[in-house]
């Protein structure tokens, strides 16, 4: 099949035109007076580096390590049980149950959104049932409502692989002697790493970066690095948004890295 | 093997909370469409007028056609460039094949907001007028790498020996690929693309970086009319119109896919 070899030449082209160009103009933007809007003289600043300073970054940066951090927490520890309870289900219907996780995620995001954003306002459809809330604006509001949004994409990656694992591996270990706390340990927890990494980079990124979520459920007090992105790019500020994005893209690549040990062709990220 | 009853009912427990935590906003969604006042909530009052509201609100009605438009072009074009990728991505040597699938992933891993900056500069760069045609390539972009993830563990199961075959058998290249090759990774093909439709009838951040004056899919209508204050129902009566269909079609493959095992022995 050597001959079809010539089949990815356009996608390399693709993925350098669409990825790595603009990869390499955040760069440019990073350290730079580079601008996409207006062609000014070039010359190499670190101007907007000295934004990572300001205390609105650093208090969006905290929020979003904070947000994702706790919301990733939860999914993985709910999440894993849950995908463990899946995978060992004896059920024909195992796949429909699984499947069903699905169909929250076809439904509109942002409508999702909103409809947390009603429950957790004071006058809502709620009153109906006699309950009311009143926590817009709050943390708690807005790690509930992450959590319902992404804890799916933790469960399908550590499904998949508990799913595919061979049980063999888990009578050998208690045939030779290990309990159930050993074998599970031992045995199941290293084979499904690579589903668990990728949950987590799954559930992480996207919180990090949300903006939609924090601006309705945080009442548009509550910054993230998502929100100070989609501001500052439409108001034409085109370095910060960049330098921004930069530092999203460091921590992406980083966590990418683990990815790729775990599972060179990431067959754990569908 | 004991069971260990604990462990067991602690996992039912996961499990519920966990489709009560991912439902619930979907219950309120369906409640809300179906209650009669958008501002009073003392009694309910049952109707089915928003469900009207949806075809008299040609703003949603357009929204909805080009969201579907995208969706249905984004995922034939992208399944049918995702699988021409795979086969050659397939047909490279290890090394380059991980190299090839490290770049891959990057767009499938990119956080939404990073991806629909990435692109908003490049098409600015080039000049672009943002609206239908940006919007259309960010979706094939953004659905691309998960066709290609999807077909290429099919291909991998195939015995290449077949394509040799075909083509010592006096095949040309493109009939030995679409004669040979496709019909054996028609699964992962399928799997693809469905992945690739969800992802673009669903999709608010990416097409938000795309939007240009009125020109809007239905997430980033509703986006816009949230920020104006003008929300009316007939969106939630949008969303649990899609929400019941989706429901309907799995639990109808569940049951088709079973008869089919049953038939099978």
């Amino acid at each position: 099949m050597k001959s079809l070899r010539r089949l990815i030449y356009p996608y390399i082209a693709w993925l350098t035109v669409l990825i790595i160009i603009p990869f390499l103009f955040i760069v440019l933007a990073t350290i730079s007076t580079f601008h996409i809007f207006n062609s000014y003289t070039f010359r190499f600043t670190f101007d907007s580096l000295r934004f990572l300073t300001d205390p609105i970054f650093l208090n969006a940066f905290k929020n979003s390590i904070k947000f994702a951090g706790i919301t990733t927490l939860i999914c993985l520890t709910v999440g894993y049980p849950v995908a463990y309870f899946f995978a060992n289900m004896k059920s024909k219907n195992k796949t429909l149950y699984v499947a069903l996780l699905i169909v929250p995620i076809w439904s509109n995001m942002i409508v999702r959104i909103i409809a947390w954003e009603n429950v957790f306002k004071p006058v809502s459809i709620l009153n109906l049932f006699n309950l009311s809330f009143d926590m817009i604006g709050s943390d708690i509001a807005i790690i509930i409502a992450m959590v319902s949004m992404y804890l799916p994409f933790m469960i399908f990656p550590i499904y998949a692989v508990l799913d595919k694992m061979d049980h063999g591996y888990i009578e050998a270990s208690r045939d030779l002697g290990a309990n159930a706390f050993q074998s599970f340990y031992k045995v199941t927890l290293p084979l499904s790493l690579g589903g668990i990494v990728s949950g987590i980079i799954m559930t992480l990124l996207p919180a990090m970066t949300a903006f939609a979520l924090p601006e309705r459920i945080g009442g548009g007090t509550t910054i993230l690095l998502g929100n100070l992105i989609e501001k500052e790019i439409f108001r034409g500020s085109f370095s910060i948004a960049a330098t921004v994005s930069f530092v999203v893209m460091v921590v992406m690549l980083s966590l990418f890295m683990l990815i790729v040990r775990f599972d060179k062709e990431g067959e754990t990220l569908l | 093997m004991k069971k260990n009853i604990y462990g067991s009912s602690l996992q039912v427990f996961l499990t519920a909370f966990t489709f009560l935590i991912v439902y619930l906003p979907i219950l309120v969604i369906i409640l809300i469409s179906i209650h009669g006042s958008q501002y009073n909530y003392d009694s309910f009052k049952l109707t089915f007028k928003w469900y009207r509201e949806i075809i008299n609100d040609q703003q949603l009605v357009d929204a909805i056609i080009v969201t579907l438009q995208i969706a249905v072009l984004a995922t034939t074009i992208s399944t049918m460039l995702g699988t021409t990728f795979a086969i050659g991505i397939h047909s490279l040597k290890k090394k380059n094949r991980v190299r090839m699938m490290v770049l891959n992933n990057v767009p499938v891993v990119n956080p939404d907001i990073v991806t629909g900056i990435m692109l908003f500069i490049i098409f600015r760069f080039f000049r672009m007028t943002f609206g239908f045609p940006t919007m259309l390539l960010a979706h094939i972009f953004f659905a691309l790498p998960f066709v290609i993830l999807s077909v290429l563990p099919k291909l991998k199961q195939l015995d290449s020996n077949l394509f040799d075959a075909a083509l010592d058998l006096g095949a040309t290249k493109f009939q030995a690929i679409v004669r040979v090759i496709i019909p054996s990774i028609k699964v992962g093909m399928i799997a693809g693309a469905l992945i690739a439709f969800t992802m673009s009838i669903d999709d608010f951040i990416i097409s938000y970086f795309m939007k240009q004056g009125e020109f809007h899919n239905v997430s980033t209508l509703i986006y816009s009319r949230l920020a104006k204050r003008q929300i009316s129902s007939n969106v939630f009566a949008y969303n649990s119109l899609v929400v019941v269909l989706t429901i309907g079609m799995m639990i109808l493959f569940n049951s088709l896919n079973q008869t089919q095992k049953k038939v099978r022995g």
